[in-house]
């Protein structure tokens, strides 16, 4: 049977004024397949959406092409109308004859238009509905990590009313974030207190997962715990499997492992320095410190406040002579432009270096030379001990955790954080966040701000108990997939996976909701068996052969 | 078709981009037609030919930055499909016609007008060689 | 699987000169795998051809259709009505598909359009490596699962050829990893080295009568 399709036409309150509406609505109304043609002001409108569904129940139109903005403006509007007549939202196209016809170009483009309502009606005569159907989903949330990060997003996900599981793979929660309890002053120990009491809040100790199936709000996870099995469901995982430093010596200081100054006591990290000072029993009391940071990463957030906490301490407690070499100090965090103050004031000599200083062992004491980028010379200062650079790295596992939810790392082998379409804490799988330092920042504003919007979209995705999901809207045909697995190995959302669809044969199944409409797998098959709804071959096809006949 | 140039615009970034040149009344040649499509990975070589087929005398694949795709791989599998594309056009000794990936952000409609006219140009040189 | 890979445009195109109308024919099964023939490659291959005899001035129509196994006449059989309608059929099956193709429809010109290359499996996406070399005198289970004939540059039988490099590479190509290193480490792991000390006599591919024939037990 022959589609009914009624044209909508959009004249914007009088904001396209070079295209000729009468006469674009007669050649419309001549394309084949137009039921009705209908010029509408200000469509968008209520009183407009009122007259657009009026004419779509009384003409009795199954599909409909509306000529006025962008898509990307007001699709989701017109989809609602159609919906409100009865009819489903996929049954809609739009052709952009105003950002892309009207305001792109000056003079008459009354015909341009004509062929840009052409390719919709084209496009609009293949148009097939979507069916939603609500999902049920989990509201378990596993938080993987036992540290700072993971034990403040578990309780954040309890009060919003989630249920989270911790999973550490240490005996006890909180083995590494001592750092944090001295350089910010939070108090790890008495949070992770709360969270072992929260009813809400299960804590999984000496444990692993192994393996993990299934997609947002439905995962299944497999995980090892002292040698027993044990199977949970998920609606959503969070990693906050943290990070791990090792001193920046081999890399580039030029200074051998095995140097005897670095075995001894002389070259330390931030945390070793921590230790010296609040040791009761040392009786070391270096004259001169040097502290070297913010070669190796551009963030260096977190090395300025450990420097600054720690000059400061050195300053009182030893009133040593305190020399600090980095590229930039950034005291963009909270509180750290004060204590920089501070530390200028108490006689803590910064020098500003543009390349890594050069660092020798002499007489048992360390030299450290750099061209100061202020005053244009070389400075050499010769000190007892030296705080030296510290690399960041992930923890151990990451890259074996991610080959299991196959989600990508980062060129540092951190969570990915380059892409800026996939907000800071969401991952490219629905339903996988991830918070704090394994992104690669340490920098706590950002870690507290990461674990409030990961908490957030959780919350938004499971407090329901149940996500609309647009069924089938991408789908492998079970006649055509020849179960090649090219779509598996290229969906970069995770969403495909070898299934059988009523005990059938094997073939690719797409998970509708990890599925983010891309339409990668549809280009890519072989077999030609994906039909995404909306970009379906035939539907582009079409629009190109509309271009053609024009 | 008369000189037709098709565009197939990531709705993540080159549809948007258009939108705004459009906005901002930044002129395009009005020979160019635009396809809104998901993601440039979207994009498969077989629209690329069949517009070509149906007398463009250029296509364009517009996709998001590198590094910046929505869909993680979709504007490097899109580039790839394009050099195939290319590849299969050359085989059969057709130039003139290209088929060219530009890539961009939403907020760069300049970078939109200036592929749209760096094609245009490209295919007016070609046509005067001949 | 069986792996092909389209042929050269050049040869396809020679191929096809003398005719105006054709059907380019697709298989779904292997060469639909190792995206050579299927249904996405006939819709390309058919689009190429298009334009390039356009570009000519001597336009062709092309008629597309894939079946499921061209290697079976009951699935080719469908194929009647359109290969009636043509002057010659393009064929992207394998070797065996083609033939069936061209027994089928004896008065028609069928051309192949991919080689046939090898047995092997996807390594990754996109990218088939040859693992069989269908000599019909298997002997995997004592070179621990490891075909050294075909996955030996040299198709060695009995142990490597002393020119293996460091890490176990290949001395022709240091990209690929030496067959018979393979083997040793696999067997090493069942404990079963002892097989490495065995002289295995040539293989006799006379054994293989040409054409072959595999008669499975009466069903």
């Amino acid at each position: 049977m022959e589609a009914r399709i009624g044209v909508f036409i959009c004249n914007c309150g009088g904001g396209m004024k070079n295209i000729d509406f009468d006469a674009a609505g007669a050649k419309v109304a001549k394309i084949r397949g137009v039921t009705c043609v209908n010029l509408i002001s200000d469509l968008c409108l209520e009183e407009g959406t009122e007259k657009m569904a009026a004419r779509i129940r009384a003409e009795n139109l199954d599909k409909v092409v509306v000529a006025g903005c962008s898509p990307q403006f007001k699709e989701h509007v017109f989809r609602n109308v159609l919906e409100n007549a009865g009819l489903d939202g996929h049954l809609l196209c739009m052709a952009n004859i105003r950002e892309q016809c009207s305001w792109a170009h000056d003079g008459d483009v009354t015909e341009k238009a004509v062929d840009l309502v052409k390719m919709a009606v084209y496009k609009a005569r293949l148009l097939r509905p979507v069916e939603k159907q609500d999902i049920a989903v989990d509201r378990k949330v596993l938080v993987v990590g036992g540290g700072f990060s993971a034990v403040a997003s578990a309780l954040r996900l309890s009060r919003v009313g989630l249920r989270p599981t911790v999973l550490e793979k240490e005996a006890v929660l909180g083995t590494s974030s001592e750092e944090l309890q001295r350089f910010y002053g939070f108090d790890v120990s008495s949070m992770i207190g709360a969270a072992e009491g929260d009813a809400n809040i299960e804590v999984l100790t000496s444990a692993r997962m192994t393996a993990a199936k299934g997609a947002a709000g439905d995962f299944l996870v497999t995980i090892m715990r002292e040698g027993e099995e044990i199977s949970r469901k998920y609606g959503a995982i969070v990693f906050a499997t943290g990070y791990r430093t090792e001193l920046a010596l081999d890399s580039g200081l030029g200074l051998p492992a095995e140097n005897e100054a670095v075995s001894g006591p002389k070259i330390v990290s931030q945390e070793q320095l921590f230790d010296m000072l609040n040791d009761p029993f040392t009786d070391t009391k270096p004259r001169t410190i040097g502290f070297v940071f913010g070669f190796s990463d551009e963030n260096s957030r977190f090395p300025t406040l450990a420097t600054l906490n720690n000059a400061l301490a050195a300053k009182k407690e030893w009133d040593s002579e305190i020399y600090v070499f980095c590229r930039d100090v950034e005291v963009d965090s909270e509180g750290v432009e004060k204590l920089y103050r501070e530390a200028r004031e108490c006689g803590v000599v910064f020098l500003k270096c543009e390349a890594l200083p050069r660092i020798a062992v002499d007489n048992g004491r360390i030299a450290i030379e750099a061209e100061d980028v202020f005053l244009g010379e070389d400075t050499v200062v010769a000190c007892d001990l030296l705080v030296a650079e510290e690399l960041l790295f992930p923890t151990e596992g990451t890259a074996a955790l991610s080959s299991l939810l196959n989600i990508r790392l980062d060129s540092r082998g951190f969570y990915q954080d380059e892409n800026v379409h996939l907000y800071p804490v969401a991952s490219e799988r629905k339903g996988v966040f991830f918070v704090g330092g394994c992104r690669g920042d340490l920098d706590m504003g950002r870690v507290l701000t990461d674990i409030s919007s990961a908490v957030m979209s959780i919350d938004k995705l499971l407090s329901s108990g149940t996500i609309t999901a647009e069924i089938e809207r991408v789908k492998a045909d079970p006649q055509k997939c020849v179960a090649c697995l090219t779509c598996i190995r290229v969906c970069p959302h995770g969403a495909v996976q070898l299934g059988r669809v009523d005990g059938g044969k094997e073939i690719a199944v797409i998970a509708d909701l990890a599925c983010d409409a891309c339409g990668i797998c549809a280009a890519v098959c072989p077999a030609k068996a994906i039909d995404f709804q909306g970009y379906r071959d035939d539907q582009l096809l079409a629009q190109i052969e509309a271009i053609g006949e024009s | 078709m008369n000189g037709r140039i098709i565009a197939f615009c990531c709705e993540h970034s080159a549809y948007p981009a258009a939108d705004l040149a459009g906005k901002l009344g930044l002129h395009y040649p009005e020979t160019l037609r635009i396809i809104r499509v998901p993601c440039a990975g979207r994009v498969d070589v077989i629209h690329m030919l069949r517009a070509l087929e149906k007398g463009a005398s250029a296509v364009l694949v517009l996709g998001c930055e590198d590094g910046a795709c929505h869909h993680i791989t979709g504007n490097i599998r899109a580039r790839e499909r394009v050099k195939h594309c290319d590849m299969l056009l050359r085989e059969i000794g057709i130039d003139g016609r290209p088929v060219v990936m530009f890539n961009l952000s939403p907020n760069a409609p300049h970078k939109f007008v200036k592929a749209a006219n760096e094609i245009t140009k490209i295919i007016k040189e070609s046509r005067e060689a001949r | 699987m069986i792996i092909a890979e389209r042929k050269p445009m050049e040869e396809i195109k020679q191929a096809m000169a003398l005719y105006k109308k054709v059907l380019v024919a697709g298989c779904g099964t292997c060469v639909t795998v190792c995206w050579a023939g299927g249904e996405k490659e006939v819709g390309i291959l058919a689009s190429q051809l298009r334009l390039a005899r356009s570009a000519e001035g001597n336009e062709i129509v092309t008629l597309e259709a894939t079946v499921e196994r061209q290697c079976e006449k009951e699935m080719v059989a469908e194929l009647e009505d359109k290969v009636a309608e043509v002057e010659a059929v393009l064929s992207l099956a394998c070797g065996s598909g083609v033939q069936v193709m061209a027994e089928l429809f004896e008065d028609k010109p069928v051309f192949p359009a991919v080689n046939t290359t090898f047995i092997g499996m996807p390594q990754k996406e996109g990218l088939w490596v040859e693992m069989c070399g269908a000599c019909g005198d298997c002997f995997l289970d004592r070179t621990g699962g490891i075909c050294p004939m075909v996955r030996c540059a040299k198709g060695l039988l009995n142990g490597p050829c002393g020119g293996t490099r460091k890490g176990g590479k290949c001395e022709i190509d240091p990209d690929k990893d030496c067959a018979w290193v393979l083997v040793y480490r696999r067997l090493e792991k069942q404990g079963r080295l002892d097989l490495m000390r065995q002289y295995y006599t040539p293989k006799n591919f006379r054994a293989v009568k040409r054409p072959g024939r595999v008669q499975a037990a009466k069903a």
